[in-house]
């Protein structure tokens, strides 16, 4: 062995392939790597302003077209909300109306209400029944189911879908049914 | 030698390529750090956009949004307090368990005794009141709007104490609520 060839095998033993030497480009590289994520200090007021900012643009609440309508949904519930608050309304209206009659002339007592009801036609005392009936059936019906569900009972899905239909057909056909013949 | 310098020379090749590309990469892929971080997010929004697969529906306009504390505070657990909790949610059904069968019974009977008349205007005003009630914590919540949340409950409260008189009144001085749905019915 001459001493080129030692020259020689030094440098393979040098720069013979090893974890170290294999990684050194990529060692290299990593160096220069910046990634996107970049801290900025801000105020908390600052932070609070960015917080608001972003919450404005999540989803809002009632996301109907998230809904998928065939899993349990209690389609009805809202509408017992708006039911008893119409007639909570018409209530509190009257009431309060009564209450007033004597200071603003108002004839509200049952017998002028009677005999104005008794001058309607049939299809606009039908109407006005049906107006308040419907709502009362549906809020009767549904409040009830739902006291049912506060007793943690009627929670499969096949009993709601049931319960829904018979909500709606019974609510509205008890409706009709008190309207034009009671 | 040249066969042992050969690996050598290729990565020297391959590292210079790589540095070069770093280096020409454009600007605007790596954020400054001057820029502030909501111009960032006005900057991505296209691309956060995307994200969300569903349009917006704005049945209800977000409030203004009010957050109490820091950023990244836990929500404040109230004390458990039962005669704001389970105790009114129990005495809300309650009343209107109650109200069933004495909204029902009129159908049967024709109407209701003094007594009993007085009875479900009670109720009904207590269960109007507190679904009401329920309808304005829902809907105005203090959090956003303290202000139209306060004037909202003060408002109720005093319709339902003006209703609640006008009930009294149409109780003592005419038929009973039950009689006169009756006879409105009926003419």
């Amino acid at each position: 062995m001459n001493a080129q060839r030692i020259g020689v095998r030094a440098l393979q033993q040098v720069v013979r392939p090893n974890a170290f030497s294999q990684n050194i480009p990529r060692l290299m590289l990593a160096s220069l790597q910046t990634r996107g994520a970049a801290t900025v200090k801000v105020t908390p007021s600052e932070a609070q302003t960015i917080l608001a900012s972003q919450r404005l643009q999540r989803p809002v609440s009632p996301h109907l077209s998230a809904y998928d309508f065939k899993q349990t949904w209690f389609s009805a519930s809202v509408w017992t909300r708006i039911t008893g608050g119409g007639m909570t309304t018409a209530l509190y209206v009257f009431s309060i109306s009564y209450l007033a009659a004597p200071l603003t002339g108002w004839h509200l007592e049952s017998a002028t209400l009677a005999t104005a009801a008794a001058s309607l036609p049939f299809a606009a005392k039908a109407g006005l029944k049906l107006l308040v009936t419907w709502p009362f059936m549906f809020h009767l019906f549904n409040g009830t189911r739902h006291l049912v569900w506060d007793l943690a009972k009627g929670y499969k899905r096949p009993v709601i879908h049931a319960g829904n239909i018979a909500v709606w057909s019974g609510s509205l056909l008890s409706a009709l049914g008190i309207a034009c013949f009671l | 030698m040249a066969s042992a310098l050969r690996p050598m020379l290729l990565r020297q090749t391959a590292l210079s390529a790589a540095t070069r590309r770093a280096a020409t990469v454009p600007a605007s892929a790596f954020p400054s750090r001057v820029t502030p971080f909501q111009s960032t997010i006005v900057k991505n929004a296209g691309r956060i956009a995307a994200f969300h697969a569903s349009s917006r529906r704005s049945l209800l306009p977000p409030g203004p949004q009010v957050i109490k504390g820091t950023v990244n505070d836990a929500v404040p657990v109230p004390d458990p307090v039962p005669t704001h909790g389970s105790y009114h949610w129990t005495f809300e059904r309650v009343i209107a368990a109650g109200l069933i069968p004495l909204t029902v019974a009129p159908f049967a009977a024709g109407s209701l005794n003094p007594v009993l008349d007085a009875t479900l205007c009670a109720l009904l005003l207590v269960h109007s009141h507190s679904g009401f009630q329920s309808i304005i914590i829902d809907y105005v919540p203090k959090r956003k709007y303290p202000g139209a949340y306060k004037i909202s409950l003060w408002l109720l409260n005093i319709a339902t104490v003006l209703a609640g008189v006008g009930l009294y009144e149409f109780e003592t001085n005419d038929v009973g609520v039950t009689e006169a749905v009756k006879r409105v019915w009926n003419a």
